[in-house]
């Protein structure tokens, strides 16, 4: 079967800089780059135990990290367009969109391409969400360092006219996708997962990473994208629900476990008492072969050994039937588990699981000609295949 | 029994008393990255048989780092420098440059242990097999899976008929890359001259032809769109009529076994870990486990640092001895001349989530 096509994006004669290349969206936009536009690439390899993928395509490859303002500088030289994937810590991200945006201004490039994320918004209310809305911090770091970022880019387009173009990717998901795809899979098929029963109707903007790939292409090519954000996503919206069953179809299980607010609290509580400090600490010396191990260091061998002598036979016994016995038969360690460990919902994932907002992709439509060509059962098809491929299922 | 045991005790004792009256063989290790880090100095360090005398790299502070955590008096930059100070080397260097600095070494009679592949080409396998034959230096080859316990127990096994005839193997080997690499050569197609089948390839083809012998025909695929591969598969027919894939990737966890069925049995070595199992046919019960080597009364499994010195002293032993490596050259060139046809009659590995369909 085919996939769905889009218009084909000439960049032939174009020098293109690449900043994170190497991970899983990146991979996908070089391949393009290079395979359909015929761009000159240039990928900044930070890890070059992590290049296997890209380094299948006729690229140069560039050592260097983002953070580094003159391997930026360096690696720009004579490019026409440069496209910024690249993240890490807080600071590591705002530094290295800071690089960027400098060594672009510098070299004047025609244009800069800043993936950014829809978590700029913050916790979004139900409803409609377009790029009208108000950008807000959530205190969690990732999307924080990504506003920070996100500012800075609009920051160098105002006062130095440098030509920014931002997209907003929602949930992105499909081959070699971490977040996504590849740990939605690997928690379906090594945990029991909870979802919140507001998860039926909760909404998901599931968008298939050929589509944001696409509008990094659009975004990159149209006049009209300077100095604009866009929210790139589906054509509409899938539930949670309907998004995880797919995963669960792909694997051939039922992992997903609904339950109330207030089965979701119980359960909370439940956790922890029994995952508390002390009571880790406990359960990890509780494991026979974490226990053997430290009665085979040198140390506390002699220890036992001193220790024997004294203390009468039958104690011992008791000591080793409560502590090893009773303990490894109690708890669910990895080697006595018998149940899948169930995963529990942080509150932050409670609130995204039941929100109901509907990401609107007009502006993109409208300046770009964004039309994005997959719906959630074209997408998961071909992950599906990949997921095969790739032995994840 | 109990003679036979004192016998070779006895021997053991005698060829101990040789040994150690021929004084070390001085050693030098050309390329200082991850395999040398990992597998080569440690192993020359322990071994009594060699005296780790310098260690060499263009990146001069890498040398000087190791030569540092492992006391190696001398340090170069050039390998040229080691030419009358070593009476051997190990070349553990980017793949373009096994061949013409392993027989700049060779023709000096300076005795040579290179990494696997052998070389990029079979031409300059040709050419080391040559250099070494007329200046009588040993040339052997770093495919230290050969050292395996597990993977010569199985040779032995498939040889004796133990098994009833092989019918099928399929191996899958492959890791989201992780090896901690030095340089970046790796993923550099002038220096690496290949992907994945070129590395990992020259392991598991060797030990593929190694145990099922020589190929009839071969269907190759791999992703390379221009650069190098990170995917391959192979479908193999041996000359005797035993059928095999091979599936091998940088970007894939995949199962890092060999399963080989045969009459009798189903047998799966794992190609990392020291882990084996043999099924017999229509049992739903198999052993697993690892293989041991009697040493007298003693029964002793290697470890993977094990395999860097059995191979060390194999080769100082037919330097020493005048007999041949456990791989010399002729045995390392079957694998590069596969890797070779592959590449030569490749086809585009089929990815329906891939866009662009043509190279």
């Amino acid at each position: 079967m085919n996939q769905p096509r889009y218009a084909t994006i000439n960049l032939k004669g174009k020098r293109v800089l690449v900043t994170g290349g190497t991970g899983s969206i990146g991979g996908h936009l070089v391949e393009r780059l290079v395979m359909e536009c015929q761009a000159e690439v240039r990928v900044l390899i930070r890890n070059f135990a992590r290049a296997s993928r890209v380094a299948r395509f006729p690229i140069q490859m560039v050592p260097g990290d983002i953070v580094d303002p003159s391997a930026v500088h360096q690696a720009m030289e004579g490019c026409d367009i440069v496209f910024h994937l690249a993240y890490g810590s807080s600071k590591e991200t705002t530094q290295g969109t800071k690089n960027v945006l400098k060594a672009a201004l510098e070299h004047k490039l025609e244009r800069v391409v800043h993936v950014s994320t829809i978590s700029v918004y913050g916790q979004t209310a139900d409803g409609d969400l377009d790029e009208s809305a108000l950008r807000k911090y959530s205190g969690e770091s990732y999307a924080d360092s990504k506003l920070k970022a996100e500012k800075l880019a609009f920051h160098y387009f105002r006062k130095y006219g440098v030509p920014v173009s931002i997209i907003q990717p929602t949930i992105v998901y499909g081959p070699f996708i971490g977040s996504w795809t590849v740990r939605i899979i690997n928690q379906l098929k090594n945990e029991r997962v909870i979802l919140p029963e507001e998860a039926k109707e909760g909404l998901c903007n599931a968008v298939y990473v050929d589509d944001v790939v696409e509008a990094m292409l659009l975004v990159a090519t149209r006049d009209k994208a300077v100095g604009e954000a866009f929210l790139i996503s589906a054509e509409e919206p899938v539930t949670w629900w309907e998004f995880y069953a797919a995963y669960e179809q792909i694997l051939g299980t039922k992992s997903v476990i609904f339950a109330s607010q207030s089965d979701l609290a119980d359960l909370n509580r439940q956790y922890k008492r029994e995952h508390g400090t002390i009571h880790q600490v406990l359960t990890t010396f509780r494991r026979i072969d974490v226990l053997l191990w430290i009665t085979q260091l040198p140390a506390v061998a002699r220890f036992i050994r001193l220790t024997e002598g004294i203390i009468p036979r039958s104690w011992w016994q008791h000591l080793k039937n409560t502590i090893i016995l009773h303990g490894s038969t109690r708890q669910s360690g990895p080697l006595v588990s018998e149940e899948k460990p169930l995963r529990l919902l942080t509150d932050a994932q409670n609130r995204e699981f039941k929100a109901r907002t509907r990401v609107r992709i007009d502006k993109a439509k409208r300046l770009l000609g964004y039309q994005p060509r997959f719906d959630l059962e074209e997408g998961m098809r071909l992950t599906e295949i990949w997921a095969k491929y790739a032995n994840l299922v | 029994m109990l003679a036979l045991v004192e016998n070779s005790k006895s021997l053991k004792e005698s060829t101990m008393m040789t040994s150690s009256e021929i004084a070390p063989l001085k050693l030098g290790i050309v390329g200082c990255g991850a395999a040398a880090e990992q597998g080569h100095i440690p192993a020359a360090v322990v071994s009594d048989k060699v005296e780790l005398a310098v260690l060499v790299d263009t990146n001069i502070a890498r040398a000087n780092k190791l030569a540092d955590r492992f006391s190696v008096p001398r340090v170069a930059e050039d390998y040229k420098e080691i030419f009358g100070q070593a009476d051997a080397a190990i070349v553990a260097l980017p793949h373009a440059l096994h061949a013409p600095i392993s027989i700049d070494f060779l023709n000096r009679g300076i005795h040579v242990l290179v990494e696997k592949p052998m070389a990029p080409s079979t031409a300059e396998c040709d050419r080391m097999i040559t250099a070494a034959r007329q200046s009588g230096a040993t040339l052997a080859v770093g495919l230290v899976r050969r050292f395996r316990y597990i993977d010569q127990f199985i040779k032995a096994l498939f040889d004796s008929g133990f098994l009833g005839k092989i019918e099928s193997f399929d191996l899958r080997e492959g890791n989201i890359y992780n090896w901690p690499i030095a340089s970046d050569f790796y993923f550099r197609k002038e220096m690496a001259c290949g992907g994945v089948l070129m590395d990992t390839g020259a392991h598991a083809l060797d030990t593929l032809l190694w145990w099922f012998g020589d190929y009839e025909s071969f269907d190759y695929f791999d992703d390379n769109m221009g650069g190098i591969e990170a995917d391959c598969q192979i479908h193999l027919k041996m000359k005797n009529s035993v059928r095999g894939f091979v599936d091998l990737s940088r970007i894939r966890n995949l199962r890092n076994t060999i399963i080989i069925k045969s009459e009798k049995a189903t047998v799966e070595v794992h190609v990392h870990r020291f882990q084996i199992s043999i099924q017999p046919k229509g049992l739903h019960k198999k052993i697993v486990g690892d293989v041991v080597e009697s040493y007298g009364a003693e029964w002793k499994a290697r470890s993977v640092k094990d395999l860097f010195t059995a191979q060390l002293e194999d080769w100082v032993e037919a330097i020493q001895n005048g007999g041949q490596p456990l791989v010399p050259g002729e045995e390392a060139r079957k694998s590069v001349e596969l890797i070779e046809a592959c590449y030569q009659n490749r086809k585009l590995l089929e990815l329906p989530w891939q866009r662009c369909k043509t190279v």
